[in-house]
Parts: C-alpha cells; structure tokens; sequence
C-alpha cells in the first residue's frame, strides 16, 4: 500500500511521462536479469517449455510491486456472447413465463423508457426450450446449452445482473470499460496494469476475434493507461485465421540476417548516446522481445499440436462447433503460458450482433450449438490440468433479453434491467446461484448486481482492490468502477 | 474499510433497535404502532439494515443525503429534502425505495420487502416522526479544490505579466534560459553540429528529411551565418503547415469516422485542409480560435472567407459520439460535455468535464460555471436524432452565379421527380413483358440491375437462363467461395419503408443457401436464399423482407459467395415503398394480356420513363457533388440551462445563466439577450485579456519545438501539475506571441534561432547529469522523437516515392464503414484518412495521437509491437525495397558496384536515412555486411542494410 501510494504521487509530480520510462525500466531490468541468467535463448526455452516463469510477486510490466491483497486467481478468460442472451432461454428458469404465454402486460421496457419515459404493454412469451434439472445441485438449464449444463455444479450464477446502456453499442462499451459514452481503459487492460504478465515473451492481455463493431478496439484498449496495457487482437469476427497483427509468418533466414545487423547497429547508435537515458536500452530491447514472440507466438497458435482427443473435447470434430472449439482451445493454450486476460469472443461486426435475436429467437438454438460444446470441453480441460482453481472463467453478454417478445412478434428486445452471468474456477463458490430476477425474468429484484460490482468482485479476486486500482490522468485518480461498484462477497468460496 | 468505531455503533443501534422492537410487540398485540413507537419498532431498524451503510454522516453521505438524523432528511441531499411529513407522493425517499421511478431506486441491490414498504408508507404520511436530534454535524468535508474567489493564487489564473529580460544573451529566450542556469549553477551544453541542426531544423519545421544535398546547403548557409535565411525557407515552404497542422489536429480530436458502426465522415477531411493552410498562411491564431468555436457566428467579405469559417466549426463536430444512445436527452449533454472537454483543454488547458457532475475537486471551476457554459453551446445542435443520430453537413455557400445555378438544377430535380412519380404509378398498372429480357423501366419502385451492382471478385456476366433484368445477370462461377461480394445500393432512396426483392434465374447447378445481407436504418439482417428453386414473385423474385431505410442511413443489398454450394446467381434488387396501394398495383402485375393500342401507349411511357431517370440521375449527380461541410447549426432559442446533479439530465437543479469561468475574474463579457453566448465565448478564449488562452498556445509551440512542456501538462493547467520551471520566460512567450498580433511563424522563428533550440545532445560533465537528469532547466537538447508521420514521411522520402500533393480527401469512393479500411498511397500521412476503427499498423504502434480524445503530449512507448511492424509490415516493406532498388542503381552508377566502392555505398546510404557519416565501428559492421563473402554488392544486401538503419533507433530520433 505505502509503495502504491509514492507510486501514484511519483505519477503526479512528474506526469505520465515518467511512469512510461519507469515501468519501460522495469521491464527491461526484468529482461536483461532473466537474460544473464540463463542467456537469450533460455528464455524462450524457459517460457514455452516450462510455462510461466516466476516473476515474483505480480508479473513482468506490472504496476504494483504486489497485489492489494492475497488473490484466489491468477488469470481470467472471459467468453464474451455479443448480442446479448436471453437469460430466460437459458438459464433463468422462470415457468411462470409458460404459464402465461401471451397475456398482455405493463413493463417498463427499457428502450421505451429511455425515449419516452413511459411505460408500455408487453406480452409475454413463453421459452420454445424445455429445462431440466442438472447436477448435484439440481440447477435448471434450457436445452440449449446441454454441454455446460453437465457442469452446473462447478459454475457460481449471478441472476441478478444490471448494467447500463439499452443499445449495443453503449452497453457493450460499458460491459468492457465501466463506461458507455468516455474513452476509459478495458477490464483487461486494467488487470494487465495492475498485475502485468506472466510470461515475458507475450502480452498480458489477448482477445481473440474480437468484433470490429459496437465500440470496437475501444473494448479492447488502453485509453490512457500506457499503450502496452491495450489487448492485444488474435483475429477477428467473421475471419477464419487466428492470426496476430505486425507478427511474420515465420523467421527466414534474410530476416534473421535483417535483424541480426540491426542489433549490431542499434549497439553502435546506442553507444553514441546518453548511458543514463534508458529509454534508448528498451529500444534495443524491444527488438530482442519482438524477436522472440515472433519465435513463440507462432507454435502458441499452432493447434496442430493438441491431439486428436483434444480436438474433439472441443467439438473442433464438428463443422458447427470447431470455429469457437479453436478460440476455446486457443484460450487454454495461452492461459497455460500466464497470459492475465485471455476474452474469447462470439460474435460479428454487424450492428445486429449474434445473439441479438429481435425476431426469430430459434436462432438462439444456432448460436448455442456453436458454443455449447467448446464452452464445456474448455471447462473440463482447464479442470484435468487443474488450472480451474487459479483462472476465474466468466460466461455473459452486454446484457439479457425481454421476457415478452418484441412488438408482439417472434423475438426479444434487449434488456439491461436483469440478465444472467456465469462464472467458474477462481476461487467462486461452485454450484451456487446468487440473485434473482422477477417472475417473470425482466428485472432483477434480489442479488442485484451491476456491472460495476461484478468489475469489482473479479478485480477483487485477483488480488485487487478496485478502489485503490487507480491511474492519475489530466489531473485526477481514474478507475475501472468510477465512483461505483462493491464486491459481492457472497458468492466467493 | 468501514472503522471499528462505526462497526461498534452499528452493533448498539441494532440491538437499541432490536430491543425496541420486542418491546413494543410485547405491549402492543392487535393494534398498530404509530408516532415515536412507528419509528423505533419498524422505522429505525430499517434505516440501519438498508440505508445507512451509504447515507450517514459516519460514511460517505452518497448524494449528499444522510439519514442518521432528522435534520439529515429535513435537509435532504443533492435533489432536496428526502421526506415531505405527511406528503406521500412528494417524498423523494418514497420515490425511491417505492421503485416505481426507474431513475431512482434505492437500495440499488434489490426492493424492500412489502413489510417494510407499507411501514415507511405510514410512517411518512403520519408525519414521519423522528426523535433523533442531529447526532453531530455531518463533516463539513472541506472542499479539497481551490475556491473561486482564491484563484489567483494559482499561477495560471494570474493575469498575463510582460517580464523584465534579463541581460546576458542577445535572444531573451537564452536570457531567461540562462539566467535560471546561472542560479542552478549548470553549465550548458554547447551548440550541436551544424549538420545536426541542420536535420532538426528540417523535421521539426516540416516535418521530412533533409537529403545530403539540402544538409550541405544548410550547412554552409549556418557557417556563413545566414541561418535566418534557412529558417526563413522552411517557414515558407507548404510542407510547414502540413507539419505543424498535424501537431493541432492531435489536440482537437480530429477524425474521419466514428467508432460506432464505423460512420465514415465524409466531410471532415475540409477541416484538415483548414488547418494546414491557416498555419501556412500564418493566420493569427485568436482568428482561428474565433473561426473554430464560432465560426457561423461571423461575418464574412467574401465566399471564400465564409466558407472557411463554415468549415473550422467541425471542431465542435468531430467526437466521437455515441450516436446510438437511445436517451437522447442524455446524448445531448454527451455530445455538449464532448465539446466543452476539448474547448477546454485545447484552448485553456481546463479540464472542464471534472465539473460536470460536482464542483471541480481541484481547481477553482464550480458545476455552475460548467453549465454556464453548457447553456451556451446547448443553442448550437450538432445531432438530427433519430433510432441512431446523425451529424449535420450543410452546403457551403458558393459565388452567387453558382449557388445559381444549383437552385436551378435543384428545381428541374424535384420537377421532374414529380412526373417520374406520376409515371412510374401508371407504369405500376401495366403487366409483366414476355420477352426474354425484362425493363427495370417498367418495374415499380427503384431497381438496381446487376449492371449496376459494386463487384469484390471476378463475377461473369450470362444470358443463359431466361428471363432476366435488363441485359443479363451475373454468376461467380462457383468458385473462390467467400471471396466475392455483389452490393447493390439504390441512389437517392427516399426515407420510408421497403419491401425488399431479389431477382435471380433458378437452377439446378445454383447454391442452395446464398447469404444476402440487407443494411437498413436499425439492422443488418442475413436472409439466404434457394436459388434451385424458382423465386416465389413471378418465378424471378424472391422477398428479403420488409425493411425501413433512414435520410443518409445504410440502405444497401450485399449478396456474398460465401459457404455456398453451387452457383450464385445475381440479377437485380428492387426497393417497393411498402405504400399499400402502390402494393396493390405491384401485385396486379403479370395479369391480363395487353392489346396493340395499349402496347404501344406502354412502349411510349416506357421510353419518357427512360429519358426520365436518365436525366435525374444526372442532375442527382450535379447536386451531391455541391461541396458540403460538417458542422453545426445555431438552431435554438438562446436559453439558460439548470445544473444537471450528479450529472443526470433527469435530476435538474437551479438554473445559471450563461456565463465564462468566474474563477478568470469578475469582469465578465455581458452575453446580449439574443446571442446564446458562443459568439462571446469564442471572443473571452481569444482575448488578449485571459490569462490562459495565450500561455496555453505558447506552451505548445514551444513543446512542439523543444520537446518538452514549460508547464506540466500542456492540456493541463490546473492546480494539481507542476507549475512551470521558467514561468517569467512562458509569460514572456505568451505576451510576445499576443504583441505579435498571434503570429505563429513569428515565435517559432523566435525559439528556432535561439541558442536553447541549437544546444547539442552531450553533458559536458556527470555533474550536470546529476544535478538536473530530465533536463527541466534545458541546458541541453532534448532527445526528441519524431513523430509517426515524420517517420512513415522519410521512408516515402527516402524511397523517392512521396507524393506532395496537397489537399483533398483520401477516402475511397463508396467506403461506407471503416472497418478494415486498407491504407494506401504514397501522399503524405497528414492527408490520409484518420479512421477511428482502422489506424494503418505503423501508426497504431508508435503511438498516434488516439482520434478520440484532446491529446497534448502523445505517448512515448517502446514496445515490442513496434519492432515487429517495422520487420514485418508489407507497407514498411514496399519503401525498403523501394529505396534499395534506387541506392543500387544510383549509387552503381556513381562509384561502381566493386567490393572497394562499398563504403562510399555505406557512407551515402547513411547521409540519406540518418543525416549524417557513419561511425567508424558503423561502416566496419555495414561494409562487412554488404561485401561478406567475397560476393559482389546485391540488391538485396543493399535492401536488408536499408531495412535495418530503417528499424533502428537513429531513425527515429533527432540528435
């Protein structure tokens, strides 16, 4: 704490400037210790043979020289469903809605309520999906996720979700940044400042095919915390590679000739300068770093390697099932080497993303087979390798859906009032619900939860505390909750 | 996080509470409770359970609101007192825990139980009895900010002083510098080489290398003592305003497209080209800040003068706005708070956003003073709302005999669109042509034919399955699946409701799933189509659905190859109004036969129909390419706004009149009864009198030059950064630059030719290291980086590739988003498109400016994306090839391509990409490099040679 706070006075007397340079030398002291240590090639060798090398309180490039307190997890991955799932499809089980299918109702639909402020009659539409009881604990699922239904017991729910924003594009912003209209730094990012990186040879913050639309790169950047905290992007929405942007397809010998002169140059120019300017150190540094992801990053992204009963774990065995088995799979494959914030995105650019079912809601059941199954083969292998324990993984949406359909027809609009997420792994207690929605699944009314709380509760469990996580921009503390957010203790283990 | 005493006496109200409760139940069976007895048995342990975790004077107090004692409620938080004894309805607290007002709900976690509801409910409406006298004053947290009336305490606020030089220096920048270096006893760094200054004079002024032969001329001119004359020419030359223009479009946001669904803004690219010119023709920049805020608001002596003032009001245009937002309400005070954060921090270096929710914790700006100023710019609507809002672009006024002549093309369009109409509704009656071809004249509505259609891949027209639109359609040849596109977009769609029809020709060998995406106003919807079956219409069209098209919204089909299996078929798509009785004539169609008379009546409306839509196309043509400009429209009645608490636009407070930062003096500029204020706004940022305006601008010349900030943040000039190191010197600068008449070429002559510009790199001893390592007192140079258009411009340079050509938009015709917009071109990268979603690589990674926010002081990051793009990059790649292929060739000619010539090669090579000879122990690595082997010098060690100097540090700094 006392160390956190010189720090943050450090920022304010001599501006985000210093911070750059400082952090750049620590990264780079880091570097060059592991360097003499076992020489450049060791720690390649190290980092992908042996996993994450200890870095010893928190990771490379972090921000605090330890955690605000003892985290429970490590790592997250975040399996992001764009668009929006109907928490009363899938598992919010409310037989009410069955009951009385088709009567007319006053809601305060959250759209009308934000053009008009009035409140507007609604009917009500029954789930086409049949639930059925699951696990231990006996928790209602829809047959639309069948697969993760196996693994109720291990999954902690939170079924009274709120946030903010009614569109798309607000909402979405604010799930990632705590912010649905300012340029604020993503969940990840702030992790990543916070705790930095495991592994030195990748970035501490991946998303994988992330959507071009609805905010973009913003949920996915930096803002104004330092430029190597923004997420770095493995592909994209609706492009079939998994492939990472500025990274060559492979070392070629004219390469390795290119940049073995360009150390030998860059020593020469270093020399004609300042020893104590250490920027020009990480200069040099920053190439040997390039030059190994570059060496790493490709057999990271090469599945090939897994075997063929992985393959099939992830449903990658099935044309419906392999595009999002093979971010899943990918996901592991990173959150072994210690990558912090690892999102898995499903989804598209379109202004309409994915789930966004306004008519037709049997689409939902195409999006859900897409999902079911990798969701559970990646539960399952993060468990037999037992990296479930320290990686939280958080299923959701920007937000839920409408119990009554829209404009009388054949879909959901959207819902932030109440909608449901799940987590597993670190540290949260299994097979628990916490929360409740209505009667019939519209707005949350017990357990409420906001999206600044669930920020709040996550950060917590990595050893963060959200209200001391801060970053001083254009004069004053920044952070992920703003003035908001608690931590919803009821529901750690 | 809550203290052991609070815990404490949480603990004792509940068990006071606890104890009460049992008491009164022991005593009071079958009757309920009411006044005191009310409040202790059910009224107080309610309190504590729900309330006063966050609303007691021990905590936080949150909204002002405490409820620990009656006076608390009596005087109520930030909305007023919670409880009106008596009045259930006019009790905001009812309000609240009652849920029935979705913007005010406590506790925010979940509903009272019913119990307890109807309990607050009685309670409140028998009076609301409350025994609990003011248990102590709530904290009077002292406001931590620097009061108003104190703001002179502050440097920044002070009025401007005209500083005594100090003797010593014949530049009274080196005089004010030195004079501080005396005191601090550091010695300065000599002058750099001339051939160093020779190549900062050259980036920092325009931004491109000096080739060896400009630094030889430089050189010469600085040893004989004309560097005036250098200065000079690079002042004159257009590539300054290129340069120096770039540095202020970081500051104002500038972008040409918006993160949300990518909306490209077609007109912002006007705004640059202001910029550019302005700074080259050296226009004062108070003008330019009156344009910029207030622009619509002047008067004008000609066309060309008010087009400019039209077009610097994009500044209040251009954010990044959540058009989406379905508060609208709420979206308008986004889009104002958007504006005043960039006024204020670009122009008064304010951050005036902190106010917009509670008074500024720092400095002296009150919330009043933030809607004073929000009142202002409320008058000025920049947003047509609709589901997604939209920018305004407007004409720009034109000479008289133009605007003429577009009001005579403008009335021959909508005369004859109304005969088109008249036309096209008979047409509608008639039936469907047998022949093999079929008229998209004759059909209602609007119909694009494939001859029409924007083609991604190779796509091959066919006549052989009839019938058919027009002359034929088109197929993709099954092949190259996913890799072809077909988009058909009407022209001039009039705003309303569309069915939506796809025309194709049926057929065994056809895909049996085509993906048609269908871009309307709210959505984008994927429909697939059987093209083995015949269209359900007529066995040619097939319906996509009905879809509503907005003014300027995406109206577009976009038919795709991909994950088909067979092949794709496209022939037309036609927009029907869903109007029901132009329906009704649609559906008639195809029945009845027709007779000779009628033939011939058809064939002679057909053939008016043809001449028609010919025609309006080509007036439709002549009026969009009217030129157009983004900006904004005094639209509103002037009017005073009230404080927004807590920033909520549904929780309004008292009303301010309009009004400046008080906290700048009481001598306020009086904003007449019929002017919103903007006017007076753009003059108080631009006088002479405001102690900000000129200092702020000052400050950034000199960053700009210097490389680093006299006054902590550029942006920032509030009370929580560091005051500046040489403050009579800023004031110095900022008084001249105002006695200058705002002449910007003016200072930064004054700070180019001085000796603190033209100092080395080098300490003279480790002392001076010791004593000031950041260089806060400037007693040498810098180590300034250049800036990613700087570098991305020298490769272009270097490579012989750059294309000066000035002005003009880049963006790609028909880009509609800039989603994965692909950049190219060889023009220089002030000219190419800023897109929000889609940075090239090179610029993303070496940090450029983010086109979201005001951004004073870019990043300075060195990461290891950096080097990867500059290794990898294709772009980055092109140039090295390209300037390789010019070194061989040139320097084979001038010294051979022999093994001995190499050093000549090494030492030329280096005078081109880094502005001077290469070190000893450099040439030694380069000549071995090129000549190992034995072999002769290869294009292609020439080119890995160029790519590496490329890529390393040396070409990115300056010495």
């Amino acid at each position: 704490m006392r160390s956190h706070k010189q720090a943050s006075r450090c920022r304010e007397e001599q501006g985000q400037f210093v911070e750059e340079q400082a952090s750049a030398l620590q990264l780079l002291r880091r570097n060059w210790l592991m360097q003499s240590a076992c020489g450049f090639a060791g720690v390649a060798a190290t980092a992908l043979g042996a996993g994450p090398a200890g870095a010893a309180e928190t990771g490379f490039a972090a921000a605090l020289s330890r955690p605000h307190h003892r985290p429970r997890a490590k790592r997250v991955i975040f399996l992001f469903m764009q668009g929006g799932v109907s928490q009363v499809d899938s598992f919010d089980y409310k037989p009410l809605l069955a009951r009385r299918h088709g009567e007319e109702m006053e809601f305060d639909d959250a759209r009308q309520l934000a053009k008009t402020g009035q409140r507007t009659r609604q009917r009500l539409m029954q789930s086409p999906w049949k639930f059925r009881p699951y696990g231990e604990c006996g928790r209602m699922v829809s047959d639309l996720f069948p697969e993760t239904a196996r693994h109720v017991d291990d999954l902690c729910f939170l079924h009274g979700m709120h946030t903010e924003g009614v569109a798309h594009g607000p909402a979405t912003l604010f799930l990632h940044c705590g912010a649905t209209n300012f340029v604020r730094p993503s969940v990840g990012s702030w992790i990543y400042y916070g705790l930095g990186t495991e592994n030195a040879d990748l970035p501490g913050f991946v998303t994988i095919a992330p959507s071009l639309g609805n905010g973009g790169p913003r949920n996915y950047g930096a803002a104004f915390l330092p430029p190597r905290y923004q997420g770095t992007k493995i592909g994209s929405a609706g492009a079939r590679q998994l492939t990472m942007a500025g990274l060559g397809e492979t070392q070629t010998v004219g390469q390795t000739e290119t940049v073995e002169l360009l150390r030998a140059l860059n020593v020469a120019q270093r020399r004609r300068r300042d020893p104590a300017v250490d920027e020009f150190d990480a200069a040099l540094q920053s190439v040997d770093l390039a030059w190994r992801t570059q060496r790493v990053a490709p057999e990271i992204l090469d599945l090939e390697r897994e075997t063929a009963a992985t393959w099939r774990l992830y449903g990658m065995d099935d044309p419906h099932t392999r595009s999002f088995g093979e971010k899943c799979l990918l996901a592991r494959r990173l959150c072994e080497q210690g990558v912090r914030f690892i999102q898995v995105n499903y989804g598209d650019n379109s202004a309409n993303p994915a789930w966004d079912q306004h008519s037709n809601l049997p689409k939902h059941a195409e999006h859900a087979r897409a999902v079911d199954r990798p969701i559970a083969g990646l539960l399952t292998d993060l468990k037999q390798r037992g990296l479930l324990d320290d990686t939280i993984v958080w299923w959701g949406g920007e937000f839920g859906r409408t119990p009554y359909s829209q404009d009388n027809g054949t879909g959901r609009d959207h819902n932030p009032g109440g909608f449901t997420v799940w987590l597993a792994g670190g540290g949260f207690k299994p097979g628990f619900a916490f929360g409740r929605t209505d009667e019939f699944g519209f707005q949350g009314i017990e357990g409420k939860v906001h999206m600044h709380d669930l920020h709040a509760t996550l950060l917590y469990q990595l050893g963060l505390d959200h209200e001391r996580l801060t970053y001083r921009y254009a004069g004053r503390d920044f952070r992920l909750t703003d003035v908001y957010g608690r931590v919803i203790k009821e529901v750690l283990a | 996080m809550m203290s052991p005493t609070f815990d404490l006496r949480t603990i004792l109200l509940r068990l006071i509470g606890m104890v009460a409760t049992c008491g009164w139940m022991s005593i009071a069976v079958g009757q309920a409770p009411s006044g005191v007895e009310l409040f202790e048995a059910r009224i107080r342990p309610a309190l504590i359970e729900y309330c006063l975790d966050c609303h007691s004077t021990e905590t936080e107090a949150s909204g002002g609101l405490a409820l620990d004692s009656r006076v608390g409620w009596q005087r109520g938080g930030d909305s007023g007192p919670a409880i009106r004894p008596g009045n259930l309805e006019d009790s905001l607290l009812w309000r609240a825990i009652s849920y029935r007002d979705p913007h005010l709900q406590m506790p925010p976690d979940g509903k009272l139980p019913a119990t307890v509801l109807r309990d607050f409910a009685r309670w409140i409406e028998e009076g609301a009895t409350d025994p609990r006298a003011m248990a102590k004053e709530p904290a009077d947290r002292p406001s931590r900010g620097l009061p108003v009336e104190r703001a002179a305490e502050h440097w920044a606020y002070r009025p401007l002083t005209r500083p005594q030089v100090p003797g010593g220096a014949a530049n009274p920048i080196d005089a004010f510098v030195y004079a501080k270096l005396r005191e601090l006893e550091i010695p300065a760094a000599g002058p750099a080489a001339p051939h160093v200054l020779v190549r900062r004079l050259y980036f920092d002024l325009t931004g491109l290398p000096p080739t060896p032969g400009e630094i030889r001329r430089g050189v010469a001119m600085i040893s004989d003592g004309r560097i005036e004359e250098l200065v000079d020419r690079l002042l004159a030359s257009p590539r300054f305003g290129e340069h120096v223009g770039r540095r202020w479009l970081d500051v104002v946001r500038f972008a040409e497209s918006i993160t949300l669904r990518g909306f490209v803004l077609p007109e912002a690219w006007r705004y640059r080209d202001y910029v550019i010119e302005a700074f080259n023709e050296d226009r004062p920049f108070d003008v330019m800040i009156c344009e910029q805020v207030a622009g619509d608001l002047m008067t004008a002596t000609s066309v060309a003068q008010r087009q400019r003032q039209l077009i610097a009001t994009a500044l209040l245009a251009m954010g990044n706005t959540n058009l989406e937002r379905q508060d609208k309400a709420q979206l308008e005070m986004d889009y104002i708070d958007e504006q005043l954060e960039v006024i204020g921090r670009a122009f008064l270096a304010q951050t005036l956003g902190c106010a917009r929710c509670h008074d500024h914790k720092f400095d002296p700006i009150p919330t009043k003073d933030y809607y004073a100023l929000a009142g202002i710019l409320r008058s000025a609507v920049g947003l047509e709302h609709d589901n997604v809002s939209r920018w305004i672009e407007r004409p720009l006024p034109l000479p008289p005999e133009e605007e003429q002549r577009y009001a005579e093309l403008q009335e021959r369009h909508d005369r004859l669109e109304q005969e088109l109409k008249r036309l096209e509704k008979r047409l509608a009656a008639w039936g469907r042509p047998t022949t093999s071809s079929i008229d998209p004249a004759t059909l209602a509505g609007v119909v694009v034919d494939s001859s029409q259609a924007r083609l991604v891949g190779q796509w091959t027209a066919s006549t052989f399955t009839k019938p058919f639109i027009a002359d034929g359609y088109l197929h993709d040849g099954n092949a190259e699946k996913g890799r072809k596109t077909a988009t058909f977009e009407p022209l001039g769609l009039r705003p309303g409701e569309y069915e939506v029809r796809l025309a194709y020709t049926a057929g065994s060998n056809r895909a049996s799933r085509v993906p048609v995406r269908v871009f309307s106003a709210n959505e984008q919807q994927t429909v697939y189509v059987d093209q083995r079956r015949p269209g359900a219409i007529g066995d040619l069209w097939v319906s996509l659905g009905e879809f509503f098209f907005e003014k300027d919204g995406l109206a577009y089909v976009m038919v795709s190859n991909e994950g088909t299996d067979g092949y794709v078929v496209v022939d037309a798509v036609q927009f029907l109004p869903v109007d029901r009785d132009e329906a009704a004539h649609g559906e008639a169609k195809g029945s009845g036969r027709t007779d000779s008379a009628q033939q011939q009546e058809l064939a002679s409306l057909t053939e008016r129909q043809k001449v028609l839509q010919k025609e309006l196309k080509e007036l439709q043509n002549k009026l969009s390419s009217r030129p157009k400009c983004l900006t904004i429209e005094e639209k509103r009645p002037p009017q005073d706004i009230p404080i927004h608490i807590r920033g909520d636009v549904h929780n309004l407070g008292q009303t301010v009149p309009r009004g400046f930062l008080t906290a700048l003096g009481p001598a306020q500029p009086q904003i007449p009864a019929h002017s919103s204020g903007r006017w007076e706004l753009a003059q108080w940022i631009a006088s002479e009198k405001n102690p900000l305006t000129a200092r702020v601008y000052a400050n950034r010349l000199w960053l700009w030059l210097i490389g680093s900030s006299l006054a902590g943040d550029p942006n920032n000039f509030g009370t929580t950064v560091e005051p500046p190191s040489h403050p009579e010197l800023l004031d110095w600068l900022a008084s001249q630059l105002v006695d200058h008449g705002w002449s910007t070429k003016w200072l930064v002559r004054q700070i180019v030719l001085s000796e603190t510009y033209a100092r080395s790199l080098q300490a003279n001893t480790a002392r001076t290291l010791e004593q000031d390592p950041a260089n806060r007192f400037l007693w040498r140079a810098n180590y300034k980086r250049l800036p990613v258009e700087a570098v991305r411009d020298a490769m272009l340079a270097v490579s012989g590739e750059l294309d000066l050509t000035m002005y003009g938009s880049l963006i790609r015709p028909g880009t509609r988003a800039d989603y994965n917009y692909v950049h190219e071109g060889t023009r220089r990268t002030v000219y190419h498109p800023v897109f929000r979603n889609a940075l090239p690589p090179l610029l993303e990674a070496f940090d450029f400016a983010d086109p979201s926010v005001s951004v004073g002081m870019r990043a300075r990051s060195t990461v290891a994306t950096q080097a990867l793009v500059l290794l990898n990059d294709p772009w980055v790649h092109q140039r090295v090839e390209a300037a390789a292929t010019r070194f061989h060739e040139q320097l084979g000619r001038q010294f051979g391509a022999g093994n001995n010539a190499a050093g000549h090669w090494v030492d030329a090579i280096y005078w081109h990409l880094l502005g001077r000879a290469p070190l000893e122990e450099e040439s030694r690595v380069a000549v071995e490099f090129l000549t190992g082997g034995d072999r002769p010098m290869s294009k292609q060690r020439v080119q890995r040679l160029v790519h590496s100097l490329v890529a390393s540090i040396d070409f990115r700094y300056l010495d």
